[in-house]
């Protein structure tokens, strides 16, 4: 008996040590095999899975790898791991708030090159924010591969059943706030509101557009920041309205209430009448059967402003194999690439050519009201390209939820947030 | 001169009632207590049952009533079809049952070595052993990751199951000392007369009488596995490789606030833990000193 | 049976190696893995963490000598000052009643009737439950809304806390969450419960002493060591087990009310890619356990030195 236990116990050891040898299909000696990491839910997965199927059907040279990491943290955390085990996916997709730390040590080879001498792919197909979202030092990283900006999706039933109009594509603030009250209701009296107006997550990121379409401004200056300027008047009067509309209207889920079920989960139950999110959701959204929806886009403040949403396909600089990695990242941009993530309703293309086709107008697939996500191009802003911006963000994210769900005051959460990110500015790496 | 009892203040009752029926009430008592004790400890699995019960969709229910939407066996289905629950189950019975084999024989191996061995050697070891005891894994897994990826071990089942070398938790090694211990030393050297090397008394004297320790080793140690999070969170890489622990952190990420499919997923993950633990409790039942033989050695 | 041994010796120094010393070389060979295991795992990290404290490491190149720097640059955030605050208190708090709660479990489940090992299994239930179940379970019991301790409590007309979701209780919750936690600590206590002779217990009902006087003046003093030793391993335990529940349960919020220093240390390193500041930040929290280790260390040696070596 104690044979039998120490030859499976040896034989197990051994077996664990060996295990991350592929076990499945090994590439033939000019076959090359790389890395692609995402971060998606179930339905991004699949959308990318079907331009990884294409793109190995056209060049069978080439064998891709799709790993995605649910999750944006662990999804940070696992590249970081990857990174520091000297085994980086070849290619990844990233936010460009999130690729200073990488970009700060060189961890990214640059497209640049590979773009310039591209047979299939130029510089002016693609929409020129998007590309300058990804620009370091006159040099572009990684190549944009959609782009985006935050809008209202609303719940078309819940507005009808109220009798409400419709969000027109110029609806205002005040507008807003009155359609949202309307919306929030009580049904049974019991003191627990079942049906919330508004539903958002208290980030920097959802309250930016606000505070740039009121005149205001998130840093001194936007190439060479050194503070937040959340606390001049224009900013903060923004803040102020972002922050009372679950302080003071109500309308948005509080703390508790939150933390009970998300907003994101209410919406999808038909329990929440408008959510403001990214284009991230549609894929997720057009499985909804139980409730008809649309997108508005956010309210207008003094000036048209807006927050670019995007994200890269990026190379890493330590990949083995940047020709095959360049080769994927060339085919996901060309139209037939785009085309099949645009398909599936998860992104708006970065490409100029495909705005106007059909496969993103496409007026039977939801959301109907697609178009804003294009209107809205002129008026897109980034935030500043710094290395610790992703600290910047989460000191000041920190602060401002406590403000948002009452725990602090406005002021006190801007001296706070203002004071943490203090020596992330001076950081430069 | 009897002082009145501040625990209980039954002084009077006492006095008046006749030993045996007060004997009689106060193991009542006892059991009334012990009993809403155990009933505290236990509510959260039920709590957790329940609630993975609920329909999805609908939001919980607000009051105490049970099942005002009726019971969801489907949950346990859909868990099963939203995330990768059996593959991540499979992956977890092998690291456990890998790290549990391996420990058990580094364990007793280390512990038969404590308790063969002369005093200064033997307080060494055991020394080490209740050192290692106080520092908790929690305090080395950064260096540790760094260790091991330089060894281009991440993302390999061997970086979780490496400290099953030192027998998982040096607990286990100990466990096996005192029980080892226990054994009469004359057994050992009648043993030894008769030209038994030392793997054979390890194999055929030692282990043998130590029986029980076995079972309970084998059952911590692949309860740890299989409970382990912070180890696969940080060394593997792949989903396909993902145990179940980490699996149930990825339902939580896609979905937050689902409460019935997480607590599902929970209850399957506790299920075979919780198995594990009534089959020990059974086995050791039926050895009434297992308890005392453990702590033997501090007795004065 | 001295005469065999003596025997034994004389045979022996007619052998070309010494069977005892073979026996010897034999013994630690079998606990080679044990040892191996130990200085790979365990001590060469520490002595890694060690050094990194002093370099300035983010994986992605090699590491470079930094001094003290780390030191002074963690110290300067404020964060880190609330992250250690934190930890104390969440230590502090948490393992003190984790024993007295085993205590009184202990006390209540130590005498061998029919059905106490029941009661002992289930009391034991919650340390036997994965650490990511724990968690998890514990987010569910205190859903502010849903959860069902808040329910229980509104049905009894108790006022309901919002347990994690509000700055001021999310701590208090965690810590509530840990101390929980008692069944091992009960194990321990009963058996050393068990090593007090019934005599002494007989000679005091003899005398006349009463329950109170019996735990306060027999059990409680001979429990001290025992107690110490709980105590000590239950702060060490509680600081390092939490990261597990801060990760699943608030992420470190509300603001930072539930940052804890292991937290905080998951984050500079996996996150922002700093380790040589994580591995400061590590050198901080072992500078406060070395102490308690080492107190344990001597405690054990000075009560059962003799005996468990």
């Amino acid at each position: 008996m104690i044979r039998v236990a120490v030859m499976l116990g040896v034989i197990l050891l051994l077996s664990s040590a060996c295990m991350p040898l592929e076990l499945s299909f090994t590439p033939s000696s000019e076959q090359v095999s790389i890395v692609f990491l995402i971060s998606g839910d179930p339905a991004d997965e699949e959308a990318y899975r079907a331009l990884v199927e294409q793109f190995m059907a056209e060049v069978p040279a080439v064998r891709v790898e799709l790993l995605n990491i649910p999750g944006q943290g662990d999804f940070r955390r696992r590249l970081t791991a990857d990174f520091a085990a000297g085994t980086p996916p070849d290619v990844f997709l990233i936010n460009y708030r999130r690729y200073g730390p990488l970009i700060a040590r060189n961890a990214i080879a640059p497209i640049d090159g590979y773009l310039a001498q591209s047979a299939v792919l130029r510089r002016e197909d693609f929409y020129p924010q998007a590309l300058e979202a990804f620009t370091w030092r006159g040099e572009l990283m990684c190549m944009p591969q959609n782009m985006s900006s935050p809008v209202i999706y609303y719940n078309k039933d819940l507005f009808d059943a109220a009798g409400l109009p419709y969000p027109a594509n110029d609806w205002r603030w005040e507008d807003f706030v009155t359609t949202a009250q309307a919306l929030t209701r009580d049904w049974d009296g019991d003191g627990t509101i079942d049906q919330y107006g508004f539903g958002v997550e208290a980030t920097l990121v959802r309250a930016a557009p606000f505070i740039w379409m009121n005149g205001g401004e998130i840093v001194d200056d936007p190439t060479m920041p050194t503070t937040l300027t959340l606390s001049a008047p224009a900013s903060r009067e923004a803040l102020a309205w972002f922050v009372d509309l679950q302080n003071s209207h109500r309308v948005v889920p509080n703390a508790v209430a939150e933390a009970a079920e998300s907003s994101l989960s209410r919406f999808l139950n038909g329990r929440l009448a408008m959510l403001m999110e990214s284009r991230r959701v549609v894929p997720e959204f057009r499985r909804i059967e139980a409730f008809d929806w649309d997108v508005a886009p956010l309210p207008l403040g003094k000036v048209p402003a807006s927050i670019l949403h995007s994200d890269a396909f990026c190379i890493a600089a330590a990949s083995l194999h940047r020709e095959a990695a360049w080769q994927f990242v060339e085919f996901a941009n060309t139209r037939a690439g785009q085309s099949i993530l645009a398909r599936s309703g998860r992104t708006i293309p970065s490409r100029i050519d495909l705005a106007a086709d059909p496969t993103v107008l496409d007026p039977q697939a939801k959301p109907h009201n697609t178009r804003i996500f294009l209107d809205a191009v002129p008026t897109l802003r980034t935030f500043p390209a710094l290395a610790t911006w992703a600290d910047i963000e989460s000191a000041v994210d920190a602060e401002l939820k406590q403000a948002f769900y009452g725990q602090i005051s406005l002021d006190d959460a801007i001296a706070a947030a203002t004071a943490r990110s203090a020596d992330f500015f001076s950081q430069r790496e | 001169m009897r002082q009145p009892s501040a625990l209980f203040g039954f002084t009077t009752l006492r006095r008046l009632a006749s030993p045996p029926r007060r004997k009689q009430f106060e193991r009542l008592l006892w059991h009334c207590l012990a009993l809403s004790v155990a009933v505290l400890f236990a509510a959260p699995l039920v709590w957790l049952i329940i609630a993975s019960l609920q329909p999805i969709g609908w939001p919980p229910p607000r009051t105490l009533v049970w099942f005002p939407h009726g019971v969801a066996w489907s949950n346990y289905v859909e868990i099963f079809r939203v995330a990768p629950l059996g593959l991540q189950i499979g992956n977890s019975l092998f690291v456990s049952a890998a790290g549990m084999l391996i420990t058990l024989l580094t364990a007793s191996w280390a512990g038969f070595a404590m308790s063969q061995l002369p005093p200064p050697s033997r307080g060494w070891l055991v020394g080490l052993a209740l050192l290692l005891l106080l520092i908790p894994s929690g305090a080395v897994w950064m260096p540790r990751y760094v260790l091991f990826s330089s060894m281009g071990l991440i993302d390999t089942y061997a970086a979780l199951v490496a400290p099953a070398l030192f027998g998982t938790r040096s607990l286990l090694a100990l466990m096996y000392y005192w029980s080892f211990r226990r054994v009469s030393p004359e057994l050992y050297e009648s043993a030894s007369l008769d030209g038994a090397g030392l793997w054979t008394v390890w194999r055929r004297i030692a282990l043998p009488l130590a029986r029980p320790t076995t079972l309970a080793v084998a059952v911590l140690a692949f309860s740890h596995y299989w409970s382990d999070f912070v180890d696969p969170l940080l060394f593997l890489k792949s989903t396909q490789r993902f145990t179940i622990a980490v699996g149930l952190r990825m339902l939580q990420q896609m979905d937050a606030t689902n409460w019935p499919l997480l607590m599902a997923a929970v209850t399957v993950m506790i299920a075979p833990v919780l198995a594990l633990y009534l089959l020990l409790q059974v086995v050791l039942n039926k050895d009434m000193n297992f308890l005392r033989r453990v702590i033997h050695p501090f007795n004065k | 049976m001295t005469a065999l041994k003596r025997s034994g010796v004389t045979s022996a120094s007619s052998h070309l190696v010494d069977p005892r010393f073979l026996r010897h070389v034999q013994l630690w060979l079998m606990a080679a893995p044990f040892l191996f295991g130990a200085l790979l795992l365990v001590v060469l990290p520490a002595a890694l963490s060690f050094a990194l404290a002093f370099m300035r490491y983010d994986v992605l190149a090699p590491p470079t000598w930094r001094g003290v720097e780390n030191f002074v640059v963690i110290f300067r955030r404020d964060v880190f000052w609330i992250a250690l605050r934190n930890t104390l208190v969440f230590a502090f708090s948490a393992a003190p009643l984790q024993v007295f709660g085993a205590l009184l479990v202990a006390l209540l489940l130590h005498p061998e009737r029919r059905g106490v090992r029941l009661y002992r299994a289930v009391v034991y239930l919650t340390n036997i439950l994965p650490d990511v179940a724990y968690a998890l379970i514990w987010l569910w019991l205190l859903n502010p809304l849903y959860g069902p301790i808040n329910l229980t409590l509104s049905w009894l007309g108790l006022p309901t806390p919002a347990w994690l979701v509000d700055s001021r209780t999310a701590l208090a919750s965690l810590v509530i969450v840990a101390a929980v936690r008692v069944g091992e600590g009960m194990l321990l206590l009963i058996a050393a419960r068990r090593t007090v002779p019934d005599s002494y217990y007989d000679a005091a009902r003899i005398d006349g002493a009463d329950r109170l006087r019996i735990f306060w003046h027999i059990t409680l003093p001979l429990l001290v060591p025992w107690l110490l030793l709980l105590l000590i391993r239950d702060l060490v335990m509680a600081i390092h087990s939490s990261l597990t529940p801060v990760l699943l349960m608030t992420g470190g919020g509300p603001g930072y009310a539930t940052t804890l220093l292991p937290f905080l240390i998951y984050e500079e390193a996996f996150t922002h890619l700093r380790l040589g500041e994580a591995a400061a930040m590590m050198g901080v929290i072992f500078a406060l356990i070395g102490p308690l280790i080492g107190l344990a260390g001597w405690l054990t040696h000075r009560w059962w030195g003799d005996h468990a070596g």
